[in-house]
């Protein structure tokens, strides 16, 4: 949103996307209502550090149809509440492209209002600071300089123009992250420091949602957060506080793995945040739960994550049995999909999963494309883990089951009538099922193991190679000690033919 | 010893013009009559040397003296010829120049004579090289098997001065004491010599399809170490055929082993880049493109004497893609295989036979009732199924075969380390830094990068020493 003036508008281009891929952008409505859901992502005081509102109404309205008016006119009306006066440009730019004339033409006069006193506001904090500065009063210019970056991030920070000083240090939240990288000079204890790392977390989550919205790449401010979020976890305060930062420093960087497609990785954060997370509230002026990621997502987030990638046995003692279980409490159907899975009832399990598919691909962190090259979103990735995983679970207890059978459990995602066994096929060659098809009697044959056999033949192997190797090694040494390597040649022909000792006949 | 053959060849040499052939008759028989060359070895064959000499060019007489060598060859007594390694070697070269060109059979008497002068064929002699040629001239490369079979332990060298000298009459387990260079069981042999024999005898093990044989024998070739990385032509070629063997063999080309000498393998690469290119589209499986690169390639083939080998690896890669699909498939038409494979259905029908008749595939064809070949069901069996017995005896007489090869490379490592080198090397380290820590990792470096001269050899017996582990590891295994 800050290259506004640059990039292409988003909804155009995925526009042009959607007629590829018509999946993403015409999903279902989803089970929640969203006045009810937009309440869990009020910002905390509105006005403040809750610009990813706008992004995550925009995210719906591009995705679902049905609910993009709906969607679109709380953005707005949200966007004006702000004092981001590009973010609500783009909203109405957004609507424009909808087709929502009334909603399209923005309150120009607003905005050119809110820029000025954007602008006013700007060089009075930055008179201040200056002000701070040659008082040099340490904790006056961390103060100013805290200011001045918040007001860069409820701002957008500054447009992208070449003129201005402050773009060579870039535009948009980059401003922000630095500015509130500058205070780092200036802090005194750790809880200064503390609430140093947060905001920049707070941020960097910021600049990536809004990098993938726009098409880019989120990976490097995904990074940053992971940073900032080990950073968190080692800054020194008492224990107290401590006890408070560490669940929004596992959670986050839960959500970084999950950006970045490492759901082992992400599981394994998600199922170690402490459930202290859920009505943490407001730290240091921060309500992450709130801002970026309430307890309830953090459920879901994990669940998915954990079913996807851990075995049943520690989905049994560390998912359902282990301290996450609190967080499933708050989202029931995910635990109800958790115990399906454990329960070995994948049918169940996949339709339930099937059924909240527009729920979660509404949500600006697990709806977005998985990876730069293709359109599958998190969800969509995670969802085809699962289906592997469940069609070899169930396959492990069978030597020997019937296609027909294995595609009523698991209904084929496409119509073709070879898809089953297509899908069987790419999942044998890609090593994750190990069985064999028998395509004449359509079965899926379990392969059959000789373990005495299989040893004795790995035992044979390995000491044909060591007698190999011995041999090969002895022969070395003897030829190196009787004098007969290669010798160095001058011309670059062989030497030594011929030399009389009747050899050469 | 050296008495009574210099009093033989002293009696001789004035009377040979004159008495000609009957010189060495006592009692109107011929001396060699007399004497029982299983006894009297060394008075057989000085004296059988001595009239081979007169004999000169009289065919006669040599059709005569041959039978006489061949007696002698079949039944010297092994432990007393020690001492007369020349006279030895006169004789039997001498069986060699004169077999008839026609005979292959006299091949296994100079084979039966190897094998008695040294029952382990473990020293490398100029006659193993001379031997190998003699059977390829009489294409009978089957006769050098008895020796190609017997690996070698040790190259003939010098024992040092300060040893005591072991007497030659003792029981010697190791024939590398009684054959040195100074023994004259051999004559001067030279680096090429040593690659020739190993890739001549590739060549044979490639004929009768024993690839694993084939490999050790190139891997000695293309890791002979070198000085200064120069490269042998031996080497390159040595290397194309390696490629090719692997393909046959594995469906890959084998990895390179460890001890391989950078610099030399990067120069052999350059050279045999062709069969890189040849290897990465069979590794694909990519039957078009390596039909393709074979044509374009044709010549270079040729010219290298490789046509048949890279001929035979696209039948291997048909049969590997077929091999494929039994990790997928337990059962399917051999109308699905003709498409995988690109054949009409009928000739994929008869070729998938032939690959389940020669044992390559564990398969059975069953035909459908309406007769076209593309409806026959192919079935993979379970893919080790053999009985364990033989694995049994196969495991044993492995254990076997490298409890007897850690006995040589014992040897050779106690001859390593009374090398002059191998002490100068030793005094150096010892100097050069109090650790002998760090010690083991220094040689294994310079095992690594150079490979060659006494340095690298000393860290061969790191090596060596590895590889005494993990053989213990796997009999520890059964």
């Amino acid at each position: 949103m800050t290259a506004q003036g640059i990039a292409p508008s988003p909804a155009k281009r995925l526009r042009q996307e959607s007629s590829r891929e018509s999946d993403h952008y015409h999903l279902p409505p989803p089970t929640f209502d969203l006045d009810v859901w937009v309440n869990n992502y009020e910002g905390f005081p509105p006005h403040l550090l809750g610009a990813l509102l706008p992004l995550r109404l925009a995210h719906v309205a591009i995705h679902c149809p049905t609910l993009s008016r709906q969607a679109i006119t709380l953005a707005i009306s949200h966007a004006k509440k702000s004092k981001d006066v590009r973010v609500y440009i783009r909203l109405c730019d957004l609507a424009g492209q909808f087709g929502f004339a009334d909603l399209g033409a923005p309150d120009l006069g607003w905005a050119s209002k809110q820029e000025e006193g954007n602008k006013r506001e700007l060089s009075r904090l930055e008179g201040e600071l200056r002000g701070y500065k040659n008082n040099l009063i340490r904790e006056s210019i961390r103060m100013g300089q805290e200011d001045l970056a918040t007001h860069h991030l409820i701002t957008g920070g500054p447009p992208p123009d070449p003129a201005t000083v402050q773009s060579l240090g870039g535009t948009g939240y980059g401003v922000a992250y630095q500015a509130f990288g500058k205070m780092r000079d200036y802090c005194t204890t750790p809880t200064h420091m503390a609430s140093m790392i947060l905001r920049l977390t707070y941020t960097a989550i910021l600049q990536a949602v809004s990098a993938q919205q726009q098409g880019s790449t989120a990976r490097h401010h995904l990074d940053l957060v992971l940073s900032n979020c080990s950073r968190l976890r080692t800054c020194g305060v008492k224990e107290e506080e401590q006890v408070k930062l560490n669940p929004i420093a596992i959670a986050m960087s839960g959500i970084a793995h999950l950006g970045q497609a490492n759901y082992h990785d992400a599981a394994s954060a998600f199922l170690s945040t402490p459930i202290a997370y859920n009505l943490l509230g407001p730290v240091h002026n921060t309500d992450f739960g709130r801002a970026v990621a309430s307890a309830n997502d953090l459920a879901i987030y994990g669940g998915l994550c954990a079913l996807a990638t851990l075995s049943r046995q520690a989905l049994i003692d560390r998912v359902l049995g282990g301290p996450f279980r609190a967080f499933l409490e708050l989202e029931p159907h995910m635990r109800k999909a958790i115990s399906l899975y454990t329960t070995a009832k994948y049918q169940a399990c996949l339709d339930l999963l099937r059924r909240y598919y527009s729920d979660w691909s509404l949500d600006v962190f697990l709806g977005v494309p998985a990876s730069s090259i293709g359109s599958a979103s998190h969800v969509d990735v995670l969802s085809a883990h699962i289906r592997e995983k469940s069609i070899t679970a169930y396959f492990s207890s069978f030597s020997e089951v019937s296609l027909a059978s294995l595609a009523s459990t698991f209904p084929p995602i496409s119509s073709s009538p070879m898809a089953m066994e297509e899908e069987l096929l790419s999942m044998i060659d890609a090593g994750q099922l190990d069985a064999r098809l028998d395509v004449v009697n359509g079965t899926l044959v379990a392969p059959r193991k000789d373990l005495r056999a299989s040893t004795h033949e790995e035992a044979r192997r390995a000491a044909e190679e060591v007698e190999r190797t011995l041999l090969l090694r002895l022969h070395k040494v003897n030829v190196a000690m009787a004098g007969l390597e290669v010798p160095r040649s001058k011309t670059g022909v062989w030497e030594g033919h011929g030399q009389g000792n009747g050899l050469m006949y | 010893m050296t008495n009574l053959s210099q009093c033989l060849s002293d009696g001789q040499g004035p009377s040979k013009p004159g008495l000609a052939g009957d010189g060495v008759d006592v009692d109107k028989k011929n001396l060699l009559e007399m004497l029982n060359p299983e006894v009297n070895t060394i008075s057989y064959m000085v004296s059988l040397d001595a009239q081979i000499k007169a004999a000169g060019k009289d065919w006669t007489r040599i059709e005569l003296l041959r039978n006489y060598a061949v007696i002698f060859l079949a039944t010297f007594d092994p432990v007393q010829v020690r001492y007369l390694g020349e006279t030895w070697l006169s004789v039997l070269d001498w069986t060699l120049d004169t077999m008839p060109q026609s005979s292959s059979g006299d091949l296994s008497i100079i084979v039966s004579a190897m094998l008695r002068l040294d029952p382990t064929a473990g020293t490398f002699t100029s006659t193993h090289l001379r031997f190998l040629r003699t059977c390829l001239e009489r294409s009978a490369p089957s006769y050098a098997l008895p020796v190609l079979d017997k690996n070698i332990y040790a190259m003939p060298t010098t024992p040092p001065k300060f040893m005591a000298d072991e007497f030659l009459c003792d029981d010697l387990e190791l024939s590398n004491v009684f054959i040195t260079p100074k023994s004259g069981f051999t004559r001067k042999i030279v680096p090429q010599y040593v690659l020739e024999y190993y890739l001549i005898g590739a060549h044979v093990y490639l004929g009768l399809r024993n690839y694993a044989r084939a490999r050790l024998f190139l891997e000695y070739v293309v890791l002979h170490p070198s000085t200064q990385h120069s490269i042998s032509a031996l080497q390159v070629e040595a290397y194309k055929k390696w490629i090719m063997v692997g393909l046959l063999a594995e469906g890959k080309p084998y990895t390179i082993p460890r001890t391989h000498d950078n610099a030399v393998m990067k120069g052999v690469r350059d050279v045999a880049r062709p069969y890189d290119a040849l290897a990465e589209n069979f590794i694909k499986k990519n039957l078009t493109k390596y039909r393709a690169e074979m044509d374009v390639g044709t010549q270079t083939w040729h010219e290298d004497g490789n046509l048949r080998l890279v001929k035979e690896a696209e039948s291997a890669l048909l049969k590997f893609r077929v091999m494929d699909l039994q990790k997928t498939f337990a059962a399917l038409p051999i109308g699905r295989v003709a498409a995988h494979v690109g054949y009409p259905a009928v000739t994929t029908l008869q070729w998938v036979t032939k690959m389940i008749r020669q044992r390559h595939l564990r398969a059975s064809i069953t035909p459908n009732g309406s007769g076209d070949a593309g409806d026959a069901v192919l079935r993979f069996h379970h893919s080790i199924t053999s009985s364990s017995a033989p694995a049994d005896s196969d495991l044993a007489a492995q254990t076997q075969r490298i409890e007897a090869l850690v006995a040589h490379v014992r040897d050779a490592d106690r001859r390593l380390q009374l090398t002059k080198e191998y002490v100068e090397y030793m005094k150096r380290q010892k100097k050069s830094g109090p650790d002998a820590a760090d010690m083991a990792d220094q040689m294994d470096l310079t095992w690594e990068s150079n490979g060659a001269g006494m340095m690298g050899s000393a860290g061969g017996v790191v090596g060596l020493d590895d590889d005494d582990d993990a053989d213990e590891d796997i009999m520890g295994g059964f």
